[in-house]
């Protein structure tokens, strides 16, 4: 067992699936000799070469667009955007051709594909460099969607994703990078779909994605410590499959449920979450769902604007303790 | 100040006390519930007019009044104790002029008593609770809350079954997709739902409190009343006929189809007007005829229940007017929307079957009443026309009109003789000119 941070941990998912398959190539803007703007493919340019680790210009849709011919044609291209808001530039790409090529040639051609992004606010980047839109990416029929909260877990959803035969969206989360935390020693192969019950706890279920995971264990700590109130945390993991059976068993258990979301509210995760449970799951609930969010805005750069807008322990305490008091 | 029985609609005299929320030297605050109070058909929480403290409680919950009665005193901050005068339940109007009475725009929320077992627990109860509570027949009234404002928990009711030791049906609160619940449990803990009772197939369903009084109200009616049943044949081709005409106009003017009853409302009221012992009431050994018609109009609550609102002075009313005010009843029934004004006695009831293309059904008359009227499907039907010119088959919209009535009031020529002018109303009259 090893203690990495949650970028080299990236890089050795990544390490680890290019040494196993020789088809999975990377590519992305400042990934080889820079080693990633937020040092996340340090040392692959080296140890792969330039033919698999692919510098490229400025253009997400040159990405994208070879990453689709490159997985048409046999290989298994993992593709970098830089931050997750160019997505705004790729997704005819993604969600009109990439997403949806195996459904209209009946089957005859898969994508196997991997983009990986940095998503997420906390590095004071405004509002086009911070956002969070996994649930962009989960509105679109024919993408795979996960957002890993630690290093093991990204490392292993990493080689989950280069080995799924569809396309998979990986979304990193800039302020976890730095975060370090036990990785298993060996071979890393996690499972796309699942969700994991990272702390139980009877009173109530919080499911958080990312970034808010980690705020919410400790908010459910402070939570347990200063009111005596047990949260059971699910760290939801993967958007698109949804865990529905893990959350749900949850929820049943608890009868209570907060989301906590780093996206913005509108069409956040947690709504589809939350309308979910609502119909499946209305008569074990003993309060009315809650969720905590972003607010509907465009994100500030200044710091305390930006820590205002993004969920904190701090927010995820006092809601939880007061809906639950 | 003192808390007095509110009048609960012009028609009603007395009320019951159902619940306090506060005990005697709770502090309450003005608009905050303090009482539930029960007519015969309405449920009715009623707020504090003054901030102040629950200093004495006069009628205790269980109790039946008449309007204008001391139920309580709510002392302000300021108010000095007044002596205690041994202060029974009064009836006295004077000091109804002196307290403060609640008005019907105060008392919010009426509603039936459909929702009176969900209600006089005062707290609202979850999705979970509701459930458990209807699987395990219990009623939130007797289970303490432990959440906000004293709302009774999911963990609540779980630990009041363990220590109940209710029989628990296997695994309810399980991880398990949950059976469609019933509605709210009843709040009278007498209906049993012990579901030991069941056997395989079966599941226990408890009766709402509409159900409840009605059934007690029926088997008295039935046990109690020489039931005759009378039924005559009408031909509606002049109805039929009249809302042809003037049906599209009506449903772009109302918004609504124009329907039979209030044809058959109408002409009910005539009739009942040459056959006034019909539109009667008994009591003891005599008969009190009207000459206002109350019509009462029975309304099926989704198969959950009957209601009978009443259109007050019917006999005076348009056919429009009529047709307006049971569209009104209706959709107020079935929305929990009317006052205990739209519940007072009726003087003779219509319970229409109709729509379901029944052909006969019998009514139970509902004491002091002594008539009831079933107004049936209305079908096209091959009858055989009389002429000087010999006899035809044509094809006539028929329906079938049956009354159940009282014997000891009238006798069976009497009714007849109401049944065949109701019967030539509705065959003969220009209908058509009664609507715009």
């Amino acid at each position: 067992m090893a203690e990495l941070t949650y970028r080299d941990a990236v890089a050795a998912g990544i390490a680890q699936e290019m040494e196993r398959d020789e088809r999975v190539v990377l590519l992305g803007e400042d990934i080889g000799a820079a080693g990633g703007v937020f040092k996340a493919t340090v040392g692959l340019f080296e140890r792969f070469g330039p033919r698999r680790v692919r510098d490229t210009p400025i253009s997400e849709q040159a990405i994208i667009g070879a990453a689709m011919g490159a997985a048409m044609t046999g290989l298994r291209p993992i593709a970098e955007i830089m931050f997750s808001d160019f997505f705004g530039v790729c997704w005819d790409m993604i969600a009109n051709e990439i997403a949806k090529t195996r459904y209209m040639t009946n089957g005859q051609v898969a994508l196997p594909l991997v983009i990986r992004t940095a998503n997420g606010a906390g590095s004071r980047f405004g509002a086009q460099h911070s956002q969070s839109v996994e649930n962009w990416a989960m509105a679109v029929p024919g993408l795979k969607v996960v957002a890993p909260s630690s290093p093991a877990d990204v490392k292993g959803l990493i080689a989950a994703a280069v080995r799924d035969p569809d396309p998979v969206i990986v979304f990193e989360h800039k302020s976890l990078y730095s975060v370090k935390g036990e990785v298993p020693d060996g071979e890393a192969l996690d499972a796309l779909g699942a969700a994991k019950v990272l702390r139980t706890g009877k009173d109530c279920t919080i499911a958080a994605l990312a970034l808010m995971v980690p705020r919410a264990m400790e908010a459910a700590e402070r939570l347990q410590a200063e009111h005596g109130i047990e949260c059971e945390v699910i760290d939801v993991r993967s958007l698109v499959p949804l865990d529905t059976r893990t959350i749900m068993g949850s929820v049943v258990k608890t009868a209570r449920l907060f989301t906590v979301e780093e996206n913005p509210r509108l069409c956040g995760w947690g709504a589809e979450v939350a309308s979910l449970v609502a119909e499946e799951c209305f008569w074990d609930l003993d309060a009315p769902i809650v969720r905590i969010t972003t607010p509907h805005v465009p994100l500030p750069a200044a710091d305390s604007l930006e820590d205002a807008t993004i969920p904190s322990v701090e927010r995820i305490v006092d809601t939880v303790q007061r809906a639950m008091g | 100040m003192d808390i007095l029985m509110p009048q609960l609609g012009e028609t009603v005299a007395e009320g019951t006390v159902t619940n306090w929320y506060k005990q005697v030297g709770d502090s309450v605050r003005a608009d905050e519930a303090l009482f539930d109070v029960e007519t015969d058909k309405v449920s009715t929480e009623v707020p504090s007019p003054v901030s102040g403290v629950l200093a004495e409680v006069l009628v205790p919950a269980g109790q039946t009044v008449k309007v204008g009665t001391r139920l309580a005193v709510v002392r302000g901050a300021n108010e000095q104790a007044a002596p205690a005068g041994g202060a029974a339940p009064s009836h006295a109007p004077a000091q109804a002029a002196a307290g403060v009475h609640a008005p019907a725009s105060q008392v919010r929320s009426l509603r039936l008593e459909a929702d009176v077992a969900a209600r006089s627990e005062k707290r609202k109860l979850s999705p979970v609770v509701r459930r458990l509570l209807a699987q395990h027949g219990l009623s939130a009234a007797g289970i303490q809350g432990s959440g906000r404002d004293g709302r009774v928990m999911r963990d609540d009711v779980l630990a009041h079954i363990g220590r109940a030791g209710s029989t628990q049906p296997a695994a309810a609160a399980a991880a398990s997709p949950s059976p469609a619940p019933l509605p709210a449990a009843p709040a009278v803990a007498q209906a049993t739902t012990d579901s030991s009772m069941c056997g395989a197939g079966e599941r226990v369903v408890p009766l709402n409190s509409i159900r409840r009084r009605s059934a007690a109200a029926m088997a008295r009616a039935w046990q109690s009343v020489p039931h005759v049943l009378q039924a005559i044949e009408a031909d509606y081709s002049r109805i039929e006929s009249a809302r042809r005409s003037k049906g599209p106009a009506w449903q772009a003017r109302e918004g609504y189809e124009l329907t039979y009853l209030p044809f058959l409302a109408w002409a009910t009221c005539q009739a009942l007007l040459r056959y006034e012992q019909l539109n009667a009431r008994i009591d003891g050994d005599r008969l009190i005829v009207s000459r206002r018609v109350h019509l009462g109009i029975a309304v099926d609550l989704a198969h959950d229940g009957l209601v009978v609102p009443v259109i007050r002075d019917a006999q005076d009313r348009t056919l429009s007017a009529l047709g307006r005010e049971i569209r009104r009843l209706a959709v107020g029934a079935r929305g929990n929307k009317l006052t205990p004004d739209d519940f007072s006695q009726p003087s003779y009831t219509i319970s229409n079957s109709g729509v379901f293309g029944t052909l006969i059904t019998a009514p139970i008359v509902n004491p002091p009443q002594v008539a009831i009227l079933s107004t049936d499907g209305v079908a096209k039907r091959a009858v055989v026309v009389a002429s000087d010119d010999g006899d035809s088959l044509a094809i006539r919209p028929v329906g079938v009109l049956a009354q159940s009535f009282d014997h000891r009031a009238v006798d069976g020529a009497y009714s007849a003789a109401f049944l065949k002018e109701l019967k030539r109303l509705i065959e003969t009259r220009a209908w058509s000119d009664d609507l715009p």
